[in-house]
């Protein structure tokens, strides 16, 4: 049985409807209208237990909405949820056992206390046993570095500090399924990294997660399954290696020619191929497609001919394919 | 799943003990809260004693009695400042989607909406209003057998006040926005109607602040009752509007928390 379940679910949210300025204003107040706004539509969703998800799409496209569907927080206008066989909205508390939460927008550090009060305070709150207590904080200290804030007020700690101190809230009872909603938002480069070593980590030892990220390197990274949403609705859904056989259709050799290079005479001599500029004035990059070609046969007709001073080659990653999926470039 | 009564009040307790906690660690905003409470409540007394100067009684009240409802009214309005403080924060909570994260804990909202800060003004308002309240207990004569009925009667008016403000603040869930307007509008309507007895307004008034906006009960009843102006019967008033405002709060709060929709980011 899945871990989490949706069917069919989906939200809408009342909108006034008035035109703009103080005369649209003013109407609105005499005639409050309002017209259905369909964030989430119809979306089938189901996630084994162990599974690392990744929830990726546009802004506005719908997936905090969904988090907030799948966590309880909202209540679906259609559709059904499951997490653990149980309703997250109906049954909110028996099912706050089993999840932990984390917008990267905002905290849910206690703003006036320490951010170690605020995990003490989550103990309770989750009952969890002074022993297991003990040894996740250590845990996370060592992973997170908690340590060095701990005895902050959370009002004083920098963002970075902050996202690992919310992180060590969601996880502190050791939930089974995981919700991260832009954990890496604002952070620098060492932080992103360490923030993804230990989700890895997470979710090789079993957690089940679903992660929504603007960038495409936490998902590479942590996430095995991708869902593309786009509009409320499901673009795409599947392994992220599938995602890539399928629209990684092309390679590119990239040419360092002698003199400056003419692409009009290559594109004579070479039809076969996409001819774009390189970086320098003497690169040249050929693109193939990698049905018609193999990179032997392209590399030995390209170096006879041409004899480049030097070449390499080049592949379109993840956020090249996901970003022609939102520019709608993709058939789905 | 019911809720688990123990469980509520442990996460109720904890976090209260724990702003408290803080305030010994970081005393400068203490300092600062206590004496704006302590400040406000002299004013109280300079202003009864004023008045008292250029007349003899105000609806029919002498100066001590006076002086007891206007410092019952301070204990009773001000103390849930240390205790149920947070509760002024769900306009904020709503506005920017702060409730999301309490509702996806494994306890009830409301006491951990409560709970999340604490207004240190109590502080310095709750015992210069009790001893407003004694200093005019005595001067008024009032025997120490009323003590039982006067801490019944603080009792009820603290849970009066607090499913008040819960009440107010509630509207924020539906009025969205990021000031309580309604819970200040009962603050200052408090502060302006009710520390002068009842008699001195027209009847329509009476009635309104007794029964429809029951702010009476939690301290013109109170004291009409300990220093005998009321009948017994009027003993029955604070504890009934207690209990019925109390679930009104709850049965309010919980239709605020259905129709939360949080907030777009
Ligand atoms: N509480 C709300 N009330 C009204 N509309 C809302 C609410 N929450 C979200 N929306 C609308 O629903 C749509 C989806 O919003 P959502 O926050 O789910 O997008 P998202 O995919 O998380 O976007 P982003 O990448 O920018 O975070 C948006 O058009 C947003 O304006
Ligand atoms: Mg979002």
């Amino acid at each position: 049985m899945p871990i989490l379940e949706a069917r069919s679910l989906s939200k809408r949210f009342r909108r006034p409807d008035k035109k703009s300025g103080f005369n649209g204003a003013l109407k609105h107040l005499v005639q409050r209208k309002y017209k259905n706004f369909t964030a989430v539509d119809s979306i089938d969703l189901e996630i084994d237990a162990g599974e690392s998800v990744a929830y990726v799409g546009p802004n506005g496209a719908g997936k905090s909405t969904t988090v907030k569907l799948l966590t309880g927080i909202l209540k679906p206008s259609e559709g059904t949820v499951r997490v653990m066989g149980r309703d997250p909205h109906t049954e909110r508390i028996a099912n706050a056992h089993d999840i932990g939460v984390l917008f990267g927008q905002r905290t849910q550090l206690w703003w006036d206390l320490p951010v170690e009060e605020s995990l003490k305070l989550l103990k309770h709150m989750y009952r969890v046993p002074e022993a297991e207590y003990r040894l996740r904080i250590e845990r996370f200290d060592e992973l997170l570095g908690l340590g060095e804030f701990m005895p902050a007020l959370a009002r004083t700690l920098s963002l970075g500090q902050r996202m690992r101190a919310d992180l060590a809230c969601a996880l502190i009872h050791a939930p089974k399924m995981v919700y991260l909603d832009e954990p890496t938002i604002g952070l620098d480069i060492s932080v992103k990294d360490r923030l993804r070593a230990f989700l890895r980590q997470l979710v090789d030892d079993g957690t089940t997660l679903l992660l929504t990220s603007h960038d495409l390197a936490d998902i590479e990274e942590v996430c095995d399954r991708i869902v593309i949403l786009d509009e409320g609705s499901i673009a795409y859904d599947g392994p992220i290696s599938e995602l890539k056989a399928r629209y990684i259709t092309t390679k590119a050799v990239h040419l360092i020619l002698d003199g400056p290079a003419d692409l009009d005479a290559l594109r004579e001599k070479f039809p076969e191929y996409e001819w774009a500029a390189g970086q320098a004035a003497s690169e040249a990059v050929a693109t193939y497609e990698t049905v018609r070609s193999t990179t032997a046969e392209v590399l030995g007709h390209l170096t006879a001919r041409l004899a480049p001073r030097d070449l390499s080659l080049s592949e379109p990653d993840i956020e090249d394919v996901i970003r022609r999926l939102y520019a709608g470039e993709l058939a789905k | 799943m019911g809720v688990d009564a123990r469980h509520t009040a442990t996460v109720y307790g904890r976090s209260l003990w724990a702003h408290f906690r803080s305030v010994v660690e970081y005393p400068a905003d203490f300092w600062v809260m206590a004496t704006t409470g302590i400040f406000w409540q002299i004013m109280s007394f300079g202003f009864v004693t004023i008045l008292f100067q250029n007349v003899n009684a105000v609806g029919g009240w002498g100066y001590h009695e006076m002086l007891m409802l206007v410092g019952f009214l301070a204990v009773a309005a001000g103390s849930p400042a240390l205790y149920w403080d947070g509760i002024w924060s769900i306009a904020d909570q709503v506005a920017d989607g702060g409730m999301d994260y309490r509702i996806t804990r494994p306890a009830p909202v409301m006491p951990q909406i409560a709970t999340l800060h604490i207004g240190l003004q109590g502080v310095g308002e709750v015992p210069l209003g009790a001893a407003m309240f004694v200093y005019g207990w005595i001067g008024a004569g009032v025997g120490l057998g009323q003590i039982p009925v006067a801490l019944l009667l603080f009792a009820c008016a603290a849970v009066i006040q607090v499913a008040m403000y819960t009440i107010a603040n509630s509207a924020n869930f539906w009025v969205k926005g990021r000031v309580p307007v309604f819970g200040f509008f009962l603050v200052e309507m408090q502060n302006e109607a009710m520390r002068f007895p009842l008699p001195v307004f027209p009847m329509a008034v009476r009635v309104l602040l007794t029964f429809a906006i029951p702010l009476a009960f939690a301290s013109f009843v109170p004291v009409e009752i300990l220093n005998g102006r009321a009948s017994e019967w009027w003993l029955l008033g604070p504890p009934l509007t207690a209990a019925l405002l109390a679930a009104l709060a709850v049965w309010i709060f919980r239709a605020g928390l259905r129709s939360y929709d949080s907030a777009g980011h």
